[in-house]
């Protein structure tokens, strides 16, 4: 008889639990999909939704560097170039390059700890696909610059918008940097 | 050990032409639709029941114990969550907890609390995966997707505490590097409050319907004393029956304030130690990591987040040991230091390993369709396997 | 057919066709006709159920679905047989050259050849033939011939295994469909579809699923057997895709890869068609009689829409399960099909021969056990519904709590 039971058991077993799986998937046809429609359907801009400590691409904000190169040695896998140099005339220090390249950048967040005045920072940005690999360092010196005379305990009024990286990251069809056209990767679309 | 001249053991840089007609070597291939990574299973069958299954890793071996001989410390911390990227805050904790047992510091209980709450949370954010993958594996794919909404609201919540929805890099060593924001605490017992009944929810669409309980209930039961033998950690341990928890013995950093029980198998639906015992229990710990980050929430004290740490650190001539249970079992961190800034020696210990060498044992005898329902299962996967 | 292509033959060139030399010629026309009708009607479905299916499977799994190729996303099946059409037509080395190319085409006159015995409509059937259920139980038997030639001769180990189950389970299924199909022959004395048809009537306490609780029993036996003809989930381990990439269709690409496909969404139609005239009344209007839905021109159509509704309806629920329920293993599969179904099949032949012996279809008892299945139907249904809103209630609150917007976002507010 037992085999009976466990033969009827097992059809009504089936039949309930199908009932109700059916049940729980029917209801989720009633309820909000929780597909974020990115980038047509948003109403914000994406940068005005994520949280405060996102941590996107890096940005500095040249103005307030001190020229200490924390940055470059907590980097673990060393994205960050700094170079400092004196000036041939005067002998002052001269920050004369500082160079982020974000297709290196795991975003630790490691460098934006360790940085005294904070100028080294994370943006919201995250959207900067190229079609060079080389376009993706970004270049944050022009002209060699001072490096900023830092008072303990002062509040620095840095630029945290994203601009600055914004300014720095190329278009997606912007050629190769002069110094790699002709190599393979330059070639490839022009 | 077995006779070395058996034909039927295969060298796996040789694959032999198995032994007795009607066998066929094939490969399940290190690129597959089951979603563990990659791993790979040269499997000797015989169209449907597999005679052997030799599991074959390394595809994903990134070394990353050599990358901590050549790196400070502090910088080693991101390659900590990518050691185990689904439950990337227990590899964190362990790392911080084996260099601070080195460098004797004590971490502030605030710190701790931080750190508590991040791991549960972590560990429902991996439990989802984990039975989500059991449900797709077998063909059922809309709970899956349940979970992956679910853990959308997880990721977010790690986003405003640390900037990162998978790879966190939320610890240090001294404490986190950040404290909860504001309103924190209010929106994780939001989501507490809403997935406590879609747990329900999922057990009435998938745990409990009878196709599912048909395909993982009594496959491969695995007693008390296999497990232990094979060195099984986590949820499959716990599934045997053995009652194992590093939070509750020995106990680690400030789970010995919190109230809630170890789950372990007992036999759900059918013999103890099956596949539907791991899986299950799985479900349950989601229930407990729940508990406690109500518990965490409410209890938490006031304090620095971060002990006072030198700003380079070179830790004296030592080694230490330190092990968090993570979400797949005991994961260990050795730690050998020399005096410089870089380690020595850094042994990482996880607990998908033991599983994969057990899948050899376990898969005698089954079919090829259970294979993959034995995969995930034992919930492995291939960074934590290959490191 | 005759009639029908003699009516057509009569409406737009005003003489009979009957005694003209090129008698032969005029029909054979008419039925090319017919059959480019059908297979336009066939691959409208499958392309139009393919994007209705990926919707509905979206909004089960909390997600959107495609919605970017034109309109809501509806030209998005038009895109994905344009790219297959335009694939690279690979034939792995080694592969059997002449049965590789020739398995995609069995798999697709097993499934088509069954659209010429459907009945659309009230004399809407391309070919009326008197043993109509039985051809189309065999001619679906081609596809196990095609599966069986696609597996083996793509000379792949993974997609020979997707074949041989698929045979396993293709020919053992064809016992408990044979046998639930018999109960339904039982009742209407005919193996035409027309003749089943008209056996019933309009009302659902009308349709043959609620003779007794044995045709109840035998429907949902059907609905398994046509699922696993089918190659659906729950049945659907021939081509899982956690396992087999494929299965029997790993190694096709572009058209070839298209007609497999085809296959199997236009077999949707077919199965549901065939749950929908064996046990759901067919193209039935109620109150309405078969003399006068085969008179007048409107009732003709209303018997069309009719049909396609319920087809529909059934193929809903066909997709609703795909959805819901994991798989079964191959050795389940067969357990399942010989020791549940086949007996349980037999079960109901015997079941249905006593009944109508006790009780005629007309007479009291007959119509109060009718009635009772009904309500008991209606019971389960409606206590079903009840459980969706549950579901729904449990969490509706929480989810706006912790969200912020509501939950409510019905299948008819599109994204």
């Amino acid at each position: 008889m037992s085999a009976v039971s466990h033969y009827i058991g097992n059809i009504w077993t089936a039949a309930t639990s199908f009932f109700e799986g059916l049940s729980v998937t029917m209801s989720w046809m009633f309820r909000r999909p929780m597909t974020i429609q990115y980038p047509d359907k948003i109403d914000k801009p994406i940068d005005q939704q994520l949280p405060e400590r996102y941590r996107g691409f890096l940005e500095v904000d040249i103005r307030y560097c001190i020229g200490c190169s924390a940055c470059m040695r907590a980097c673990p896998i060393d994205c960050i170039r700094m170079e400092v140099a004196k000036h041939p005339e005067s002998g002052t220090r001269m920050l004369t390059r500082f160079d982020i390249d974000v297709s290196k950048c795991m975003f630790c967040g490691l460098c934006t700890e360790v940085c005294p005045t904070g100028c080294l920072h994370h943006t919201k940005l995250f959207e900067g696909t190229n079609a060079h690999i080389e376009n993706l360092v970004l270049r944050y010196v022009d002209v060699p610059v001072e490096p900023f005379k830092m008072k303990k305990g002062e509040e620095n009024p840095i630029d945290r918008s994203g601009n600055i990286a914004r300014s720095r990251l190329k278009d997606f069809f912007a050629p190769a940097p002069p110094e790699f056209q002709g190599s393979r990767q330059g070639d490839l679309t022009g | 050990m077995e006779n070395p001249k058996d034909p039927r053991i295969l060298e796996l840089h040789v694959p032999q032409a198995p032994a007795v007609p009607g066998e066929m070597l094939v490969n399940m291939g290190a690129q597959h639709p089951a979603t563990h990574g990659v791993l790979n299973f040269l499997m000797v069958t015989d169209g449907e029941v597999i005679h052997k299954a030799i599991p074959n890793c390394g595809y994903l071996h990134r070394g990353m114990e050599k990358i901590a001989e050549m790196t400070p410390y502090p910088a080693y911390m991101p390659y900590t969550d990518r050691i185990d990227y689904l439950g990337a805050m227990f590899a964190n904790q362990g790392y911080a907890m084996a260099v601070e047992k080195i460098l004797g510091i004590e971490v502030p209980r605030r710190a701790e609390y931080c750190r508590v709450i991040a791991c549960e949370l972590n560990r429902i954010a991996s439990h989802l995966i984990a039975t989500g993958c059991s449900a797709m594996d077998l063909g059922a794919f809309t709970p899956f997707t349940h979970w992956l909404r679910e853990r959308e609201t997880i990721n977010d919540l790690t986003e405003e505490l640390c900037g990162a929805r998978l790879t966190y890099n939320y610890m240090r060593i001294g404490g986190v590097s950040a404290d909860l924001p504001e309103g924190f605490s209010d929106r994780v017992l939001r989501f507490l409050d809403h997935f406590k009944p879609v747990i329900t929810e999922f057990d009435r669409l998938i745990s409990l319907n009878k196709i599912f309980m048909e395909r993982l209930v009594n496959l491969v039961p695995i007693s008390t004393e296999e497990a232990m033998d094979w060195g099984l950690v986590g949820p499959n341990l716990r599934a045997s029956g053995v009652e194992v928890d590093l939070r509750k013995h020995p106990g680690y950093s400030v789970y010995g304030d919190f109230d809630f029980q170890v789950i372990t198998g007992r036999g759900f639906k059918g013999q103890i130690g099956d596949s539907y015992d791991r899986y299950y229990v799985r479900v349950l710990e989601m229930y407990e990591s729940c508990k406690i980050l109500r518990q965490a929430l409410e209890k938490m004290p006031d304090g620095p987040i971060m002990a006072e740490v030198p700003k380079k650190l070179k830790p004296e001539k030592n080694e230490a040991y330190a092990r968090v249970e993570s979400v797949r079992g005991e994961m260990g961190y050795y730690v050998i230091s020399d005096g410089t800034d870089k380690p020595y020696r850094l042994k990482v210990k996880t607990g998908s390993f033991p599983a994969m060498a057990m899948m050899e044992k376990a898969s005698e005898g089954v079919m090829v369709a259970d294979v993959v329902a034995l995969i995930s299962a034992f919930d492995l996967i291939a960074p934590e396997i290959d490191r | 057919m005759q009639t029908l292509a003699d009516i057509l033959i009569q409406k737009i060139f005003g003489v009979s066709p009957q005694g003209w030399f090129w008698t032969g010629t005029c029909y054979l026309v008419v039925i090319v006709l017919f059959c480019l009708v059908l297979l336009i009607f066939a691959a409208l479905f499958a392309g139009i159920t393919s994007w209705v299916e990926r919707r509905i499977a979206a909004r089960m799994m909390s997600r959107v679905g495609p919605n970017r190729v034109g309109p809501q996303g509806f030209l998005q099946w038009l895109a994905d047989g344009l790219k297959l059409f335009l694939k690279e037509d690979i034939i792995p080395s080694g592969a059997d050259w002449p049965l590789y190319r020739m398995a995609p085409y069995f798999v697709f006159a097993g499934m088509f050849g069954t659209f010429v015995a459907l009945p659309f409509g009230a004399s809407l059937v391309a070919a009326d033939l008197n043993v109509g259920i039985y051809y189309l139980l065999a001619v679906t038997a081609f596809v196990i011939v095609g599966i069986i030639m696609g597996g083996w001769s793509s000379n792949n180990k993974w997609a020979l295994f997707g074949g041989i189950r698929s045979a396993a389970q293709l020919v053992s299924y064809e016992i408990p469909s044979g046998l639930t199909v018999l109960v339904v022959v039982l009742l209407t004395g005919s193996l035409s579809t027309q003749e089943i048809i008209k056996a019933q009537g309009g009302l659902p306490w009308d349709w043959f699923i609620f003779h007794s609780p044995f045709t109840v029993a035998a429907f949902f036996i059907f609905v398994t057997a046509a699922l696993a003809e089918g190659n659906r989930t729950p049945f659907d381990l021939p081509e899982a895709e956690s396992e087999l990439v494929a299965g029997y269709a790993t190694e096709y690409s572009g058209f070839r890869f298209v007609v497999f496909f085809f296959a199997e969404w236009a077999n949707l139609w077919v199965m549901s068609a065939l749950m929908v005239i064996l046990f759901l009344g067919g193209w039935r209007i109620p109150f309405v009689s078969v003399e006068a839905t085969t008179s007048t021109w409107w009732l003709i159509a209303l018997s069309f829409v009719i049909f396609c509704v319920k087809t529909l309806v059934m193929v809903f629920f066909v997709i609703h399960i795909r959805w819901t329920l994991p798989r079964l293993r191959i050795d389940q599969m067969m357990k399942m099909c010989w020791t549940y179904l086949v007996p349980a099949a037999l079960v109901c032949i015997l079941g249905t021969m006593v009944w109508m012996g006790i009780a005629d279809w007309q007479t009291i008892p007959g119509r109060a056990m009718r009635g009772l299945m009904f309500l008991i139907a209606a019971f389960v249904a409606l206590k079903w519904l009840a459980r969706v809103r549950y579901t729904y209630m449990s969490d509706r609150d929480l989810y706006q709590k912790m969200d912020g917007r509501p939950l409510w976002y019905p299948p008819w507010r599109l994204p």
